[in-house]
Parts: C-alpha cells; sequence; structure tokens
C-alpha cells in the first residue's frame, strides 16, 4: 500500500471514465457481449438471456460442424454467470443430450480446460462457444466424462449412431 | 424476438459500434477495448509482457491467478505500471469517437444536409477539434495534409466539401455542435458525454467548484490526512492473502478508517475491503481519479447493484433504464439494424438446419 503516500498524481480533471466495479460491471459487460454477439454473429452459435429479469442466465445453440458426426444437429445450452464473472467462468450445461467424450451424457456436464483451470478473463461467451463447436469434432479423449465414447470414438460409423439415438431435436 | 426488449434497449450506455463498410475504424475502436471489460481502456496500465488493460480490471483478474489472462506469462501487481500514451489516445479518442461515428453511420443523411448549407457545423468541425495546436494549419479545401488524413480515412470527399467551414470558429471551447443522434445543438466538447447519456440534455458544467472538492480529498490523501498511518499499515497486512485470517473487528475497522458501511458478516465485510482496495489502488493509475466520496458512492452502488441482481433478477433496472427519453430514441434508431440481423440470422439458420428447426434467437 506504499502507493497511497508516494504517488504524486495532481488530478487535473473529473473522471469521464467509463468503468465500472463490481455488480454493475457484470452487468454491463454481459449486455456488451450481447450487443456484440447480435451485432456480428457467428455461424452455427448464438445466444441469449433466458429471460428479461435475469441477465446471469442465458441459453445458447450450437451447430456440429460440417465433417463430424455431429452435422447438422443442433445442441441447446445453459450459461450460468457467476457474480464473479469474467474473472470467474460461466457454468455451462448441454440441455440437449450429447454423446461425446467429454461430455456426461445425463447432466450435460462439460470437460473443457478454459471452463475450469485455464479459464482467463478476455475469454466470453463468444469464445466459450466456438471452443465448444470444436470440441465436438476434437475430443480430449484423455480426461473423458463419458468413458463409453471415449473408446468407442474411434469407431466414427457406430459413434455417429450412438449421437442420433442419445440426440433430441431441438 | 422483441426489439423493444429492456436488454436491447438498455444497450445505450455502450458504445455503439462503428459500420462494417469502415473496418480501419472498427480495427482502431477495437484496439482501444481492455480485452477484460470488453470497453475503452479506463486508466490504462501494462504489465511486463506487453500486454494493456485497465487498472482496475488486471488488478481483479490477479486477485484470481498471477499471471497476463491474455498471454498467461506470469504477472504481479507490483509490476503493472500506468500507460500515459495510452491513456492520452483513449481520452482524445473517446472525445473523437462520437463525431467520427456519426460521419460513417450517418452519410446519406449527413449529404442531404450538406447540400442543403452550412447547418452542419458537427461534421464541419470534427476536422478542427480532434488536433489541439492545429489552429494555425493552411485550409486548403483540395489538399488535404497528411496529417489530417488519418483522422478521418474514406470519407474525404465529405471532408474537403466542408473543408470551408472549418474557420468559423476560432475558440474549440465555444464551438457548437448537432448531435449525431437526435440533432440538439450543444457545445461540442459536450457531445460524446451527451451520447453516453443516451441523449439527455447536459447541464453547463460547474467551472471550478467540483473541481475544487476534487482538489481537497486527494491533497488529504497523499498528505495521509484521510488515511491515517497506522491504518494505512494495518490495511496491508490484511491483504488479499490474509482474508482468511482477520477478524470482523479488524475488517471493521478498515472499513471504518474510510467512512465505510461496516454492515454485514465476516464474507461481505472482507468482500468489501477488497473490492474498496481494488477502487483505491486503481484510481491512483489514472489521470482522472474519482474523489474519495465519488469512490464510496462506487461501491455502494456496485454493492446494490449485486444485491439486486440477486434478489429480484434485472426487472427493476429494466424497466428504470426503458422510461428514459433516450433510450426510447435509440431503440428506436436501432430498430431497424436489428430486425435487418435478426432475419438474416433465421433465414441463415433455416437454411442449415432446416425448415422445423426453430430461430436461434429466441427469448423464451
Ligand atoms: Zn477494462
Ligand atoms: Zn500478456
Ligand atoms: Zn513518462
Amino acid at each position: 500500500m506504499s502507493q497511497f503516500t508516494t504517488v504524486q498524481t495532481s488530478p487535473h480533471k473529473p473522471s469521464v471514465g467509463s468503468a465500472d466495479s463490481g455488480g454493475l460491471a457484470v452487468n454491463k459487460r454481459l449486455r456488451k457481449e450481447l450487443m456484440t454477439l447480435m451485432t456480428s454473429p457467428t455461424s452455427g452459435i448464438s445466444a441469449f438471456p433466458e429471460s428479461e429479469n435475469n441477465l446471469f442466465k442465458w441459453l445458447g445453440t450450437l451447430t456440429g460442424p460440417e465433417g463430424t458426426v455431429y452435422a447438422g444437429l443442433t445442441f441447446r445450452l445453459s450459461l450460468s454467470f457467476p457474480s464473479e464473472y469474467p474473472y470467474k467462468p460461466p457454468v455451462i450445461r448441454f440441455e440437449t443430450p450429447c454423446y461425446h467424450p467429454n461430455v456426461a451424457l445425463k447432466t450435460g456436464d462439460i470437460c473443457l480446460d478454459i471452463l475450469q483451470d485455464k479459464w482467463s478473463a478476455v475469454y466470453s461467451v463468444h469464445t466459450i462457444l466456438v471452443s465448444l463447436q470444436s470440441l465436438l469434432g476434437d475430443p480430449n479423449n484423455s480426461s473423458p466424462l463419458n468413458v463409453e465414447a471415449s473408446q468407442s470414438w474411434a469407431d466414427q460409423t457406430a459413434f455417429k449412431e450412438r449421437v442420433l439415438t442419445n440426440y433430441r431435436p431441438l | 424476438m422483441d426489439l423493444n426488449h429492456p436488454l436491447l434497449a438498455s444497450a445505450v450506455d455502450l458504445l455503439p459500434p462503428f459500420p462494417s463498410s469502415h473496418p480501419q475504424i472498427q480495427r482502431l475502436d477495437r484496439s482501444l477495448y481492455c480485452q477484460i471489460c470488453k470497453e475503452l481502456f479506463s486508466g490504462p496500465v501494462s504489465i511486463p509482457c506487453g500486454h494493456s488493460f485497465c487498472s482496475r480490471c488486471i488488478r481483479g483478474s490477479l486477485e484470481v491467478m498471477k499471471k497476463c489472462p491474455s498471454c498467461n506469462e506470469p504477472a504481479s501487481e507490483g509490476s503493472i505500471r500506468r500507460n500515459r500514451a495510452l491513456e492520452e489516445i483513449v481520452d482524445s479518442w473517446e472525445e473523437a469517437r462520437p463525431i467520427i461515428h456519426g460521419l460513417t453511420s450517418n452519410n446519406s443523411r449527413k449529404r442531404s444536409i450538406m447540400n442543403t448549407g452550412p447547418k452542419n457545423a458537427f461534421a464541419a468541425e470534427s476536422t478542427k477539434r480532434p488536433r489541439k495546436e492545429s489552429t494555425s494549419r493552411s485550409v486548403s479545401p483540395v489538399k488535404q495534409s497528411s496529417d489530417k488524413k488519418e483522422e478521418i480515412d474514406g470519407d474525404a470527399d465529405d471532408m474537403i466539401a466542408l473543408d470551408p467551414y472549418t474557420n468559423m470558429a476560432e475558440s474549440s471551447e465555444d464551438v457548437k455542435a448537432s448531435c449525431p443522434l437526435c440533432d440538439i445543438t450543444m457545445p461540442i466538447r459536450d457531445i460524446s458525454r451527451h451520447i453516453d447519456l443516451g441523449c439527455q440534455p447536459i447541464k453547463p458544467r460547474p467551472k471550478s467548484q467540483g473541481r475544487e472538492n476534487l482538489k481537497a480529498d486527494w491533497k488529504k490523501v497523499f498528505s495521509g490526512a484521510g488515511l491515517v498511518k497506522g491504518k494505512d499499515v494495518e490495511l496491508k497486512k490484511i491483504t488479499k492473502p490474509n482474508y482468511s485470517l482477520a477478524t470482523p473487528a479488524e475488517l471493521r475497522s478498515v472499513l471504518q478508517s474510510y467512512n465505510l458501511s461496516t454492515f454485514g458478516d465476516k464474507p461481505a465485510l472482507a468482500h468489501r475491503v477488497q473490492e474498496w482496495i481494488l477502487l483505491y489502488n486503481s484510481n491512483l493509475d489514472t489521470s482522472h481519479p474519482k474523489s474519495l466520496g465519488a469512490l464510496r458512492a462506487k461501491l455502494n452502488e456496485a454493492e446494490a447493484s449485486r444485491r439486486r441482481d440477486k434478489e429480484k433478477g434485472r426487472e427493476e433496472m429494466a424497466s428504470e433504464l426503458k422510461t428514459s427519453d433516450g433510450l426510447a430514441r435509440y431503440a428506436q434508431d436501432t430498430k431497424g439494424e436489428f430486425e435487418r440481423l435478426r432475419r438474416e440470422i433465421m433465414e441463415r439458420d433455416k437454411k442449415r438446419v432446416g425448415s422445423g428447426a426453430e430461430a436461434p434467437i429466441e427469448i423464451e
């Protein structure tokens, strides 16, 4: 706290800055992300707050990338933001059953490093959804949440059948 | 999707993005955004890897992990340095942005105004305003000096056409212009604040009184009068790693020494102290520090907002925002744009997913 006494700044004008803190900042950042998603949409991903009364719960959709067993399938996701966002990551689940090595089939829990220990405050809903999209076609088979899926990944034809059996359209 | 949706309408306190027809300006604008809060830098600082963030933002991030959120290189609070050049750039950009935004997004309307006469002092003055020391530059309507070109690229025609008006006013202090959004005329230096506030009328700034108070407040801080030296040491003792060791009484005494609320249980107290230190320290990294009173208000506001979000969701805030004049106008202005985007997204998704699928963006 030596700064308190050693910094010799002379204030010359009242602040016009726009940074908020705490709850206000989370709110603003989420609305900012929403606006960016709306004004520069990316194909195959979308997200929007569940209701207008709660900015901290969003629903998203994710379309499986071409050339993967998930191609053409659209998955619903739920996103739940902590009050410490973006310093802490949102909790994200598949609401549509997703047969995938890194997704728990029953709960929809996801194992993805950037949603856990590799999270950084510069990530956004957009980066998360893009990462999830690439996770679909490129699973991390060394840390499976669905062991059966990780074992059957090698046989893509059989795997696709299981994906389709478990899938429920939106 | 309801386009009067409060979540969209309330986007008015966010800076409007530049149209994709001006990628260079989009890029310039984006480069002045902090990657953590996604807003223009406020009190920008750099860390050893060379990345810059708002002081408040990186301090918050370093509480959670001791590395750069962009590149993962190690970083600590002690390595934070003010980035004065960046701050100056952002300050200038904040002033210039609404002007340039008006020029890029409103071309058709502007042209028609141009043709009807010199009413559009706004666009005219914008060529003059950004550079403080350019009062004596030669005004040649044909040749744009190269240093002007970098400011507003891609709109050279307009600049040339409007150039003769740049001599109209000598002192930029008195220059009036019309807001690109609502057309109300006001001193040009008030425009960005006016737009930030959702096109509310701006009261003339008090010349010196507020500033005097600020000065007094900060004199106190720097002389240590507002702090009490002993308390300062105590505060240092119980910072970050030791919140778990501090007793509620210790936390309360810290809060008391800064005239902050001592209400709540231990986690609430610790959170308040932590938040206060963040605000306080980052406030020292800017050329526009807020008064202690303003910092306190900010802390209270943030706490109240968090409570609101928890208890009642955003209902209150949303309806509050909806009533404001400027918001309604903004919603009106952007309605067409959002509607177009929505259709585009729906069309695209229909094609991809097939006709049975629902729209990707929906509310219920
Ligand atoms: Zn920031
Ligand atoms: Zn870095
Ligand atoms: Zn220097």
